[in-house]
């Protein structure tokens, strides 16, 4: 009886993966979309004149849905194929920059790369469409600069190339800075003004990060391939130097402690399409960044800078996690809970191990896809309640149950409850932990579950039980708004049950870029060392 | 006794020193404009002083006196220019002092 | 059919259920208890075709990867054997009775969908417990239990009391995973392996591995979930869930849950473990038998009581396995004496406290949800047969001899503590007295003399939905207790591994236990009084009454802590969160360059004297560099 779901299986693996042989032109062509239609469909709305409200709402929608689709069709074929983590769909292409600065148009997806690329694709599809919906004002303006953003992310995770990397990365930036500034909650010009400020000083410590390491490796080439050929089992000096500065500049992007203070106050007074790409998507570029770039080119600055590393994450965790608790506003919880889930990703990488980083990456995509999610929720919620403080919010689930079941359930997956797809990812990180060189922080970082439940529950109770307090005019949930929360839902969903969708790309991936880091089990019949 | 090119230079930097000094020190604006007419004399002075003192007979040194001329046409121009703008000046604010005109400060 | 295929659909039948309802059933409430009821007989039934023609007793392992990470290699599987069989059978076979007292228990309730939904995602989660085969796979499912325990207790979405009791039990759960995870970890970093079957190969060649903290730490769940000191203030609270869950998960099944953790993982425990774990059995089991005399709700009593026979069996499992390790062979089978000793008792409580449980549910509902027993009053004229089956239930949760199922189990547990810790002994017998006391203190004042309440008058027999499974699990408190009635493929434990007495202890076990009961069923009747407004305790001894009644301020201290050290500490990190790094690096960095900016503003003055000074200056710097009067600070 199980065999016909594994034959099922086996038959649509074989078609994707021989499409994925015939079909490698279009697949090109299809990467290469990916990026330029959103970016097209923003022009088109920008030069055009006066146009209905429906076309423009038609033509953002073709902006995200195309992304979107491709990159799920793309991983689907990725998954199906044979490539042991190594680099599928590659284009190559010179722009005239190649002979003075090694500069090609060089994209593609590896094993490491491909679950962001879905998470870009997919939360981008989520946080579109409920723009699209959410009735702002000047609509057409927020969604030309979302579809920028959006081609912005699905270029991020596509880069091979570096400089195009970082491009990609303010081309995703720099829209958001626009938006918080223009449609936020109160207090946004401060806030934008703070938050422009700030990750500009990260992009630019990053970028000098990487221009340095560029010239370090003395590589032909400035993309993330070419700069390992050329390092290849050789190491360099100013390792350590080279490694601060781009644990500094990403860090910053990500809300490293103590670079954090900018995050909670950004996300909760974006609006919420913004909230959701920026926090579920582009803050993974700074990790994305590290676990591609920093850590296979620089182990003995990664070795360094390994005890910082370990007292910021646990900041990150511990100090966050109780600011967290502190909070009375629903979406500034939620951007210091995003914080807070950070800790986790770097305590992964300071473990330095395949468990260690692989569960890292599994940890951010689902991340990516419950805080999206949550975000999403919680403007539905201040629609509804009128107010994102919790201690006027009240009794709502009798009103709104649909969204009551999917808050507790974007909030259960956010705690870490199995079934969903934050759990493996935290798991892998907490076993790795237990190897790393303290085994002793796996005490401390087990306490953010107790936190996460603590500050995740009492947000469910204090917003969904109690009395029914007020009228809610709109009602329930509606269908337009519910249709891009059951798609994250879904996703999360989906990787919780099934994880191999992920651990498999991810755990090649990382076995090809880090081959000599798997940790080793002593076991009491000897020893088990568990390379692959 | 003869006048060597020393003392037309010790000349020249008197008026200089002179007119600098008084661009530093007066508050009169027209003083002022009149103390960098002064600077430019001395310079003219210096340049045709050298001109005449460095060239021979075989080879006579012209460049310092051309320099000369255009410095004076020069000299005319930024005067003019100089002067029209003290006059817009006094039209606005009704004086040519230094210590009345701060507009542009911080 | 193939077992593993049969399991899986035992494990996948609820898992269905819960989906269909979700997508399809959540306002038509008779459909989503039709599929739940469909998918509780569906356990049922396969299970008990697999004990009487499938499986053939032997121990059967199977498991499929799921996911890696480089060496770290996660897998779903089964593992059938004695101890799963008994287990599989106690909670499918107690849950199908409850399911259908909740139809009809729950027929005027307006989420009824939510409930049906929420119970089969229970019973998922809670079969996954028993039928996994490795330590990740038991976490996961551990988890997935706190979370349906979580959704159910929280049903009446409308009280605060729910909001606050669901909130408490999954966090109180958590402090306790915290724990279980480091252990299952340490496990698997230790042996390389966290399968069942593979872990107890590798204990028993290089026992020297297994160490104390490993055991503790993985008892830490244990606490959490099966409610023993000092994690064991979320039961109480937790009975303003619907009745039918506070006897299904918060009596029979999921509390019980760490208990088989025990049982199967008993190869991890060394004996220091064992004796630590024994004791905190022991004093839960008193504390809570002292607690429930200052109850006044007829739930509260009965989680009190749940509170004391949980410590009694995870008691029996330590004391039971130290048992074995003195008088077997060390390691090995003998360790089954613990499993043995627990697992009785387990399974008898399952029907007892289940039957318990419902009946009381059949009381409220009777009595338009009066919880106050001494509300009540005279219940035995007009619900005979909801009297009838309680006090059955009451007649074998005291251990009256033969014909009260924990007579039989209670008995294998005050029997190895009496051979491995006599101290224990007389406290756990002392507890059995007053189990008697308080159980006959409830049913005395709630269903004996006379009608204290306007409720309680009218009340009348509830609907066969609900006498039907309280019929039936009455036969089985009563039965329960003989080990010669368990069908072969599950008695296999209770048969053969329960340590009973022999000679003159045998003769002692019996005195003490009809001395415990019989007096304390008896000296109930006459200190309560049949049918009393008050509790005369309160009246007349008041000191007594809220010795009891304080339930030793642990809840006070959890609340004080929260509020008081907990918020404050969060405010605190906040505030100082707020105060250096937003205001004093971020805003001061940002000030520090303001600062700059002002000290270059100073040179504007708007003074053409001025600038022409600065002029000169520059002039001067220009000169000095040309004639390289700067060279010794250049250093060119």
């Amino acid at each position: 009886m199980t065999q016909l779901p594994i034959a099922f299986l086996d038959g649509v693996s074989a078609c994707l993966r021989s499409a994925g042989t015939s079909m490698s032109g279009f697949h090109v062509y299809l990467m290469i979309f990916a990026i330029a239609l959103p970016l097209i469909m923003a022009l088109a709305l920008a030069v055009s004149g006066k146009l209905p409200e429906r076309m423009v709402k038609a033509c953002a929608a073709i902006g995200f849905l195309v992304p979107g689709l491709s990159s799920l069709w793309l991983g689907a074929v990725y998954l199906a194929s044979a490539t042991d983590g190594g680099y599928m769909f590659t284009v190559l292409a010179d722009l005239g920059l190649s002979s003075r600065f090694g500069i090609y148009l060089h994209l593609g997806l590896n094993g490491i790369a491909l679950p962001f690329y879905m998470l870009a694709g997919l939360v981008g599809m989520a946080a579109g469409f409920y723009a699209i919906q959410s009735g702002v004002e000047r609509l057409r303006l927020f969604l030309i600069l979302l579809l920028v953003m959006q081609g912005g992310l699905m270029g991020v995770f596509s880069s091979v190339d570096v400089l195009f990397f970082y491009f990609f990365h303010e081309f995703a930036l720099i829209p958001t800075f626009v938006m918080i500034a223009i449609w936020g909650r109160t207090g946004r010009k401060a806030v934008a003004l703070e938050v422009t400020i700030y990750l500009t000083l990260g992009a630019m410590i990053t970028l000098a990060g990487l221009i340095a390491l560029y010239v370090f490796t003395g590589a032909t080439e400035f993309s993330m391939t070419g700069m390992r050929a050329a390092l290849w089992g050789s190491g360099f000096p100013h390792q350590g130097t080279l490694f601060g500065l781009l644990l500094i500049g990403f860090g910053i992007l990500v809300s490293l402690f103590p670079f954090h203070t900018w995050a909670p106050r950004a996300y909760a007074t974006a609006p919420a399409p913004v909230a959701m790409l920026h926090a579920g998507v582009l803050k993974k570029f700074g990790l994305y960044g590290l676990i591609q770039i920093a850590y296979p080119l620089l182990p003995q600055g990664a070795m360094e800078w390994g005890p910082l590393l370990l007292w910021l994450a646990l900041g990150n965790l511990l100090v966050i996690g109780f600011v967290t608790m502190a909070q009375r506003d629903l979406k500034l919880m939620l951007g210091s809970a995003s914080v807070m889930h950070m800790g986790y990703a770097f305590l992964g990488l300071y473990a330095y191990s395949t468990v260690g980083i692989g569960a890292a990456i599994m940890m951010l995509v689902a991340h990516g896809l419950s805080v999206a999610l949550l975000f999403l929720l919680a403007d539905v919620v201040e629609k509804r309640g009128g107010t994102a403080d919790m201690s006027e919010l009240g009794g709502m689930g009798t009103r709104t149950p649909v969204l009551m079941g999917l808050f507790a359930a974007a909030m259960m997956a956010s705690v870490g409850l199995p079934g969903f797809a934050n759990f493996w990812g935290e798991l892998g990180i907490f076993v790795s932990l237990y190897a790393s060189p303290t085994p002793w922080v796996l005490y401390l970082a087990l306490l953010g579950i107790i936190i996460s439940a603590v500050y995740g529950l009492r947000a469910v109770a204090k917003v969904f039980f109690g009395e029914a307090k007020g009228e809610i005019p709109d009602g329930d949930i509606k269908a337009s708004e519910k249709w891009p929360a059951l798609l994250l839902l879904a996703a999360l969903f989906l990787i919780g049950l099934w994880p191999r969708l992920i651990s498999d790309p991810v755990n090649e991936g990382v076995l090809q870029t880090f081959p000599d880091r798997a940790p080793v089990i002593t076991a009491p019949a000897g020893e088990i060392s568990l390379t692959e | 006794m003869s006048i060597g090119l020393e003392d037309y230079l010790f000349v020249s930097i008197l008026l200089f020193a002179i007119g600098f000094l008084g661009v530093l020190l007066r508050k009169n604006t027209l003083i002022v404009f009149m103390c960098l007419e002064l600077m430019l004399s001395a310079s003219i002075l210096a340049l045709i002083a050298f001109s005449r003192y460095n060239s021979t007979a075989a080879n006579p040194l012209m460049e310092g006196n051309v320099f000369v001329l255009f410095i004076i046409a020069i000299a005319a121009c930024e005067v003019a220019v100089g002067l029209a703008i003290i006059v817009a000046l006094w039209r606005r604010i009704q004086t040519v002092e230094l210590g009345e005109i701060k507009e542009l400060k911080h | 059919m193939d077992l593993g295929t049969v399991l899986s659909m035992i494990l996948l039948a609820p898992l269905l259920a819960a989906g269909l309802i979700w997508m399809f059933a959540r306002q038509r409430a008779v459909l989503a208890m039709t599929l739940s009821l469909a998918a509780a007989a569906t356990i049922l039934g396969l299970s008990l075709w697999l004990y009487f023609q499938l499986w053939d007793g032997t121990a059967y392992e199977v498991s499929m990867e799921w996911m890696r990470l480089g060496p770290l290699q996660l897998s779903v599987g089964f593992l059938l054997n004695d101890l799963s069989a008994l287990m599989l059978f106690v909670v499918g076979f107690v849950g199908f009775w409850i399911h259908l007292f909740s139809v009809g228990y729950m027929n005027d309730d307006p989420a009824r969908g939510r409930f049906f939904g929420g119970l089969s995602i229970f019973m998922f989660s809670m079969l996954g417990i028993v039928l996994a085969d490795n330590l990740f796979m038991m976490f996961i499912f551990w988890e997935l239990v706190g979370f349906s325990s979580y959704m159910l207790i929280g049903h009446y979405i409308t009280t605060d009391e729910a909001a606050q009791a669901s909130k408490k039990a999954f966090i109180v759960n958590r402090v306790g995973d915290f724990g279980f995870l480091i252990g299952i970890i340490m496990v698997y970093w230790t042996f390389g392996t966290v399968s069942l079957g593979g872990l107890q190969e590798l204990a028993h060649h290089s026992p020297d591995s297994v160490t104390t903290a490993m055991g503790l730490l993985l008892f830490c769940g244990v606490l959490g979930k099966s409610a023993q000191m000092p994690l064991h203030v979320w039961l109480p609270d937790a009975m303003a869930g619907p009745t039918p869950i506070s006897a299904l998960i918060h009596a029979a099944t999921m509390v019980a849950a760490g208990v088989y953790f025990l049982g199967r993982t008993f190869f991890l425990f060394t004996g220091e473990a064992l004796h630590i774990i024994s004791w905190v059995g022991v004093v839960t089991a008193l504390c809570a038998a002292i607690w429930a005399f200052g109850q006044r709700d007829i739930k509260k009593i009965l989680a009190y009581s749940t509170l004391s026979q949980l410590g009694y069996m995870v008691a029996g499992f330590g004391m039971g396995s130290l048992y074995g390790l003195h008088h077997g062979d060390g390691h090995g089978a003998a360790l089954y004496y613990g499993i043995g000793a627990s697992m009785f008792h387990l399974t008898t409580h399952a029907f007892f406290k289940a039957l318990l449980f419902l009946g009381s549910g059949s009381v409220i509902h009777a009595c338009h949800h009066e919880q106050d027993i001494f509300e009540m009053g005279g219940l035995y004229k007009k619900m005979p047969l909801t009297t009838l089956t309680f006090a059955a239930g009451v007649i074998a949760i005291a251990g009256v001899p033969f014909i009260g199922a924990a007579f039989f189990s209670k008995d294998a547990i005050l029997y190895v503590a009496k051979m491995t810790n006599f101290p224990a002994f007389l406290i756990l017998t002392g507890t059995a007295l007053l189990t008697a006391l308080y159980m006959g203190r409830l049913f005395v004042i709630a269903f004996l003399g006379k009608p204290n309440s306007k409720s309680a008058e009218h009340a009348h027999e509830s609907p066969w939905t609900i006498v039907l499974p309280l019929v039936v699990l009455a036969v089985c408190s009563v039965a329960g207790g003989y080990a010669g009635l368990y069908p072969e493929r599950l008695g296999v434990l209770v048969q053969n591994w329960v340590p009973l007495a022999h000679g003159s202890d045998h003769t002692l076990m019996l005195v003490i236990s009809a001395v415990a009961s019989v007096v304390g069923l008896g000296l109930a009747g006459l200190v309560y009084g049949f049918g009393s407004k008050t509790d005369r305790v309160e009246d007349k001894a008041p000191p007594v009454y809220a010795f009891a009644k304080s339930k030793f301020y642990f809840d006070e201290i959890y609340n004080a802590y929260v509020a008081k050290v907990q918020d404050r500490l969060a405010d605190f990190v906040s505030f100082l969160d707020t105060l250096f790094i937003s205001g004093l690096l971020v805003k001061g960095t940002a000030a520090v360059a303001g600062l700059f900016g002002i000290g270059a503003r100073r040179v504007h003055t708007g003074s053409v004297a001025a600038y022409v000074w600065w002029f000169f200056f520059g002039l001067l710097l220009f000169g000095a560099f040309a004639g390289g009067f700067l060279d010794g600070i250049l250093q060119k």
